[in-house]
């Protein structure tokens, strides 16, 4: 059953975002870590996609964050993609032990352009910071390219859980504030903003708005 | 404890923790209260000897008799093969259903060649999924260790063998449920056999650019979804549930990425010899059997449920008879002929897909 809240007193947000980057920089792990409070050593590698959901409050508003974990290799983009869409937030993951990793970051930036118009919030995040003796991209030139994009930037260890949860509230509080600051009011963004929250619980209200459906995979 | 479990010396020096292993060599999560004494009932053990006679019998010393007996009986084959391969012979006739030994057989110092002179683009990609394979299994733990390299070298040769495809992930688990049951060079093959489409169609499309055949696969199960359980499948388009989200898996890997190995292992039994087919009916079961619980969840929960069956929803003995009762011939058929009117002959994505890489 639905939790019964309904009324527009305990205003919902839930905001769509998605973690990306190369294979094994330790995106499972951050979300893991963010969800969960774990870390695994020996954890799979992804295959497809994975979700999880956490909540925070801001102003006294339940806000609730879906993330989507995508495999990381480059084949899956094209059953990966579809879950950029309609994501308000992303984390574009890469290893700081790893220069490769680094240098794609540009690609991953690209892949999120292509598929999804509505990031509000884009943080970068240089992960393994725990491994600062084999380090192999300085922090200046990961906080340099973060600011030539745009994006905020945080290092992290989803190791010893430094930044991950500051990395995460970060980019949920600005998808936040972004949506505050919008005329709130206005119906057309509303409606906007419906596509992407994904309702999941049936509000009643607004089940055409539902339809129109975040999620397309392969039918065009 | 005192149940040695020496033999090979192998062993890296250094201390070597108890490790509690369950019977296909998984770490136990815990020791579970009757965890040592529960063994085998001596019914359980006789019923287990008389079915590996009856195979032995059937497949003849080495496999000699097993084409012969194929080709008088398949029926009886394929009735046998349903109720679970004795684990002894696992190995043996995985080789002989999947065509992989005739392959072998024609193409003798081939996988050498690939392992030992050819470099791979994958190198890299394969080492860093090595020991995220099966990381639980005690012949795949051990950092460089023979299980390591045999994984290792088998991939590796596979992206050499076929450069189009190269190294995907996933693969590995396919190898590594592979090698627990046969040598390198012959895990290999069936390897081969599988992709390349030795005996039912070539599944390497889950593995090409674009993985065409993951998208054609997870369109048609949706469709099954919908044809035969059809609130549920109402309710998945309700709570915008896709297959893509909980089943990519278990295409690209036949259900070994996340299942129980035991289940696991009986779902390879039937896929060697039936084909893909069984991943689909094991799909709806799975649905079908967690239908009224699975009917009631919202979005989130859902997803969860998906991506974690109960253990009774994943006992082969239930599970396997349910899915052999869905009939997915027609309505596969029907589908994929649907889905490639949508997206062209080839079955290849119109569009943004294709110039990836
Ligand atoms: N030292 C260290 N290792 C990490 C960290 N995060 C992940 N790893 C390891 O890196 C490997 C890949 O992690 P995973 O989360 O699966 O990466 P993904 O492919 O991006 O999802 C695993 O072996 C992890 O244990 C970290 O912060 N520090
Ligand atoms: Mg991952």
């Amino acid at each position: 059953m639905s939790s019964s809240d309904e009324e527009g007193s305990g205003e919902e947000y839930l905001f769509k975002i998605v973690i990306i980057g190369d294979s094994a920089v330790g995106k499972s792990n951050l979300l893991s870590r963010y969800a969960r409070n774990e870390f695994n050593a020996h954890s799979k590698a992804t295959i497809g996609v994975e979700f999880q959901t956490q909540s925070m409050e801001i102003d006294g508003k339940e806000v609730k964050a879906q993330i989507w974990d995508t495999a990381g290799q480059e084949r899956f983009r094209a059953v990966t993609s579809a879950y950029y869409r309609g994501a308000v937030g992303a984390l574009i993951v890469y290893d700081i032990t790893r220069k490769t990793t680094f240098e794609s970051v540009g690609r991953w930036l690209d892949e999120l352009k292509t598929h999804s118009d509505t990031t509000l919030a884009m943080m970068l995040v240089g992960n393994k910071c725990d491994l600062e003796d084999i380090r192999a991209v300085s922090v200046e030139d990961g906080r340099s390219l973060a600011e030539a994009e745009g994006l905020f930037f945080m290092e992290t260890s989803a190791l010893d859980s430094t930044n991950v949860i500051k990395a995460f509230e970060l980019v949920i509080q600005e998808i936040y504030n972004n949506v505050s600051r919008k005329v709130l009011n206005s119906d057309t963004y509303k409606a906007e903003l419906s596509v992407n929250r994904v309702s999941l619980v049936n509000n009643g209200a607004d089940g055409s708005k539902k339809t129109q459906g975040y999620f397309s995979c392969c039918s065009g | 404890m005192e149940n040695k479990l020496e033999e090979d010396d192998d062993h890296e020096p250094g201390p070597v923790p108890p490790l509690r292993l369950d019977r296909f060599g998984f770490l136990k999560p815990e020791i579970s209260p009757e965890g040592l004494t529960k063994s085998r009932s001596a019914f359980e053990y006789d019923r287990e000897e008389r079915r590996v006679r009856k195979w032995r019998k059937m497949i003849g010393v080495g496999g000699s008799d097993w084409k012969h007996y194929i080709r008088r009986k398949p029926h009886v084959v394929k009735r046998r093969i349903r109720k679970g391969i004795p684990d002894c012979l696992r190995g043996l006739v995985w080789q002989l259903i999947s065509g992989s030994r005739d392959l072998l057989l024609m193409n003798p110092g081939v996988y050498e060649q690939l392992v030992i002179y050819e470099t791979s683009a994958s190198e890299l990609d394969i080492i860093r999924d090595i020991s995220r394979t099966f990381p639980s299994h005690v012949f795949f733990q051990q950092r460089h260790g023979p299980g390591q390299r045999s994984l290792y070298n088998v991939l590796k040769a596979y992206s050499v063998f076929d450069r189009e495809v190269g190294y995907v992930q996933g693969m590995g688990f396919l190898a590594g449920l592979l090698l627990l049951y046969m040598s390198e060079e012959d895990a290999f093959w069936l390897l081969v056999a599988l992709l390349k489409g030795a005996v039912h169609a070539p599944m390497e499309g889950l593995y090409q650019v674009g993985l065409p055949l993951v998208q054609q696969y997870l369109f048609q199960f949706d469709q099954l979804v919908k044809e035969h359980l059809p609130k549920l499948g109402e309710h998945f388009t309700q709570e915008m549930i896709n297959p893509s989200m909980y089943a990519s898996q278990w295409f690209i890997t036949v259900f070994s990425y996340s299942f129980p190995f035991h289940l696991a292992l009986r779902i390879w039994d039937v896929f060697l010899y039936e084909g893909v087919r069984i991943v689909f009916k094991v799909g709806v079961a799975l649905l079908k059997y967690c239908h009224d619980d699975l009917i009631k969840l919202p979005f989130e929960k859902l997803i969860h449920a998906l991506r974690n069956f109960p253990d009774n929803a994943m006992n082969p003995d239930t599970l396997l008879p349910l899915a052999y009762s869905i009939k997915v011939s027609r309505g596969l058929e029907e589908t994929r002929q649907e889905y490639e009117k949508k997206n062209g002959k080839g079955g290849q994505l119109p569009g943004s897909e294709k110039q990836l890489e």
